[in-house]
């Protein structure tokens, strides 16, 4: 057993060595197309991390004027309290909240930020709908209330939700199509390179099958070989996406609050997940490719 | 320990490589297939250890009809019939030692065996003390020894011999139809396919002569005619 073992390990190291170039070019295919996969599956996160910001808590916001009196201001919330049917819950952000929120949202931009001050910033009504993916009803119970007494105007998700949504879909399919195409130009390289390695051993692969070598035994060697291209090629890419997150990740931190960038920074440890994934999505393309070309091409 | 019974094999309409032959090769014989080439005589070789099959016919090696031998099968016939070569088929970045080790590796010899096996068979095909060199340092018939030595080092049952001087000179020839006559001494039975008149008329052991495929001879102590 050792014997045997000793043997596939000297067998597939030796083949690497001897077709350094091509399998040094499946390694590198193999990583590209995994580290595209990590980052589809990566940014499929960051815009669910963005989405489940806006579907936890969606929030109407209803602006009044800055002259807006107490009665017109009860008046909105005895409405706010009578559709408790359409709205959950409601917080009123008054002058300084408001001012408050305006540094906050502003800060890259102070010329804006200097426009408002404690005399002419709207104050506001956060209300958080029942239904808050529901843009209909939305919309619907946003057109009544901007027609009430003291409103400047009523905005809400919907625009940003779907805006997401529309990127989400963009990004997420062509980069998925992108890994697609990607993976499977690895999985036909790393086929390619096994089928090179068994023709470059055509002459040993003979003589072992005249002495009385199994299938098997001639197989493993080449299909252990096919699985490291995929498992060292996932292992890059988990290296690449480790780089790039940790890169995103003190990149956004220079963006503006707000921006809506930070919610696409991955740190719930999803990135290891995914870099596991790569892991094994790697090892079963090398086993796939090496497989069918050691299965394929052995009758030398 | 050999049989075949009207065996034909053939490679297109026109081509008939071995034509309804049949014949038996006792424990422990040696016997020579002699004719020109395209006679049939390597053709006959590949069906004994079941590199081809013929169409027609049953071809019998240690008491088992190999023709119909299922394919996972095949590995465990052939550990039991060495293969010698007229190009030697070495594995040219392997040394000796390695060459003839590799027989047994990929069987799954474990390696104290291997220690101990190879050497004794090195020895015995006269190559003791050249273990680490490599083919391309080797005469002609010191790769045929290595060659054999590696075809011997599993102790087979059956040898197969194709042409094992044709590269070689004479003497050269001569001292591997010694080393052979030796292994047949041990009770390995030998089948040779030659073109070697001299070889055949010197050791005057059983010949099967082949012509278009069809055995035209098949004579005990036989001469090269």
């Amino acid at each position: 057993m050792f014997s045997r073992t000793r043997y596939v390990f000297r067998e597939t190291f030796d083949s690497f060595r001897r077709n350094a170039t091509l399998t040094i070019a499946s390694i590198i295919t193999a990583a590209i197309s995994l580290l595209g996969v990590g980052l589809t599956l990566l940014s499929q996160e960051g815009f669910d991390n963005l989405l489940s910001k806006w579907e936890g808590g969606v929030e109407m916001i209803i602006f009044m004027r800055p002259d807006v009196t107490d009665d017109q201001r009860a008046l909105i919330e005895s409405s706010l309290d009578q559709n408790n049917q359409f709205i959950e819950s409601w917080t009123y952000c008054d002058v300084d909240c408001s001012l408050a929120e305006r540094d906050r949202v502003l800060a890259a931009e102070p010329g804006v930020k200097d426009l408002l001050n404690a005399d002419n910033i709207p104050t506001q009504y956060k209300a958080v709908p029942t239904e808050a993916t529901d843009v209909q009803l939305l919309r619907q119970v946003s057109e009544a209330f901007s027609e009430g007494p003291g409103v400047f105007e009523v905005v809400f998700a919907e625009d940003q939700i779907s805006l997401i949504e529309q990127l989400q879909s963009f990004f997420g399919f062509r980069l998925f199509l992108l890994s697609g195409f990607l993976l499977l130009a690895a999985i036909l390289l790393i086929w390619n390179t096994i089928r090179t390695a068994i023709f470059a051993r055509r002459r040993e692969i003979e003589v072992m099958k005249l002495v009385g070598a199994t299938d098997w035994f001639i197989r493993v060697p080449f299909m252990l070989e096919g699985l490291l291209h995929g498992v060292i090629g996932g292992a890059l890419a988990s290296l690449g996406l480790g780089i790039w997150n940790s890169q995103w990740t003190s990149g956004v931190q220079g963006f503006p609050p707000n921006s809506g960038f930070a919610s696409l920074v991955v740190t719930s440890g999803y990135d290891k997940t995914v870099m596991l994934y790569m892991l094994i999505i790697g090892a079963v393309a090398g086993a796939i490719g090496s497989g069918i070309a050691a299965s394929r091409f052995l009758d030398v | 320990m050999i049989r075949l019974e009207n065996v034909t094999k053939s490679y297109s309409t026109e081509i008939v490589a071995v034509k309804d032959a049949s014949f038996d090769v006792a424990k422990g014989e040696f016997v020579f297939l002699v004719g020109p080439s395209g006679s049939g005589k390597s053709t006959l070789l590949r069906m004994l250890n079941r590199q081809d099959r013929p169409e027609r016919g049953a071809v019998w090696v240690a008491g088992r009809n190999i023709v119909d031998l299922p394919s996972g099968r095949i590995p465990m016939l052939r550990r039991n019939i060495g293969n010698i070569f007229q190009d030697y088929k070495l594995l040219l970045e392997k040394n000796v030692f390695e060459n003839v080790a590799f027989a047994q590796e990929v069987i799954g010899r474990p390696q104290h065996v291997i220690r101990q096996q190879v050497p004794a068979v090195l020895d015995l095909v006269g190559l003791a003390g050249k273990e680490e060199r490599l083919p391309n340092q080797l005469s002609g018939g010191e790769q045929q020894r290595v060659s054999i030595a590696r075809a011997f080092v599993n102790r087979p049952l059956i040898l197969l011999a194709d042409e094992p001087t044709g590269n070689l000179d004479p003497a050269t020839g001569e001292g591997i139809m010694r080393l052979l006559d030796r292994i047949n001494k041990t009770g390995t039975t030998i089948v040779m396919a030659t073109h070697d008149q001299r070889i055949v008329n010197t050791m005057r052991k059983r010949v099967i002569q082949l012509d278009r495929g069809i055995i035209v001879r098949d004579q005990a102590r036989g001469v090269y005619e």
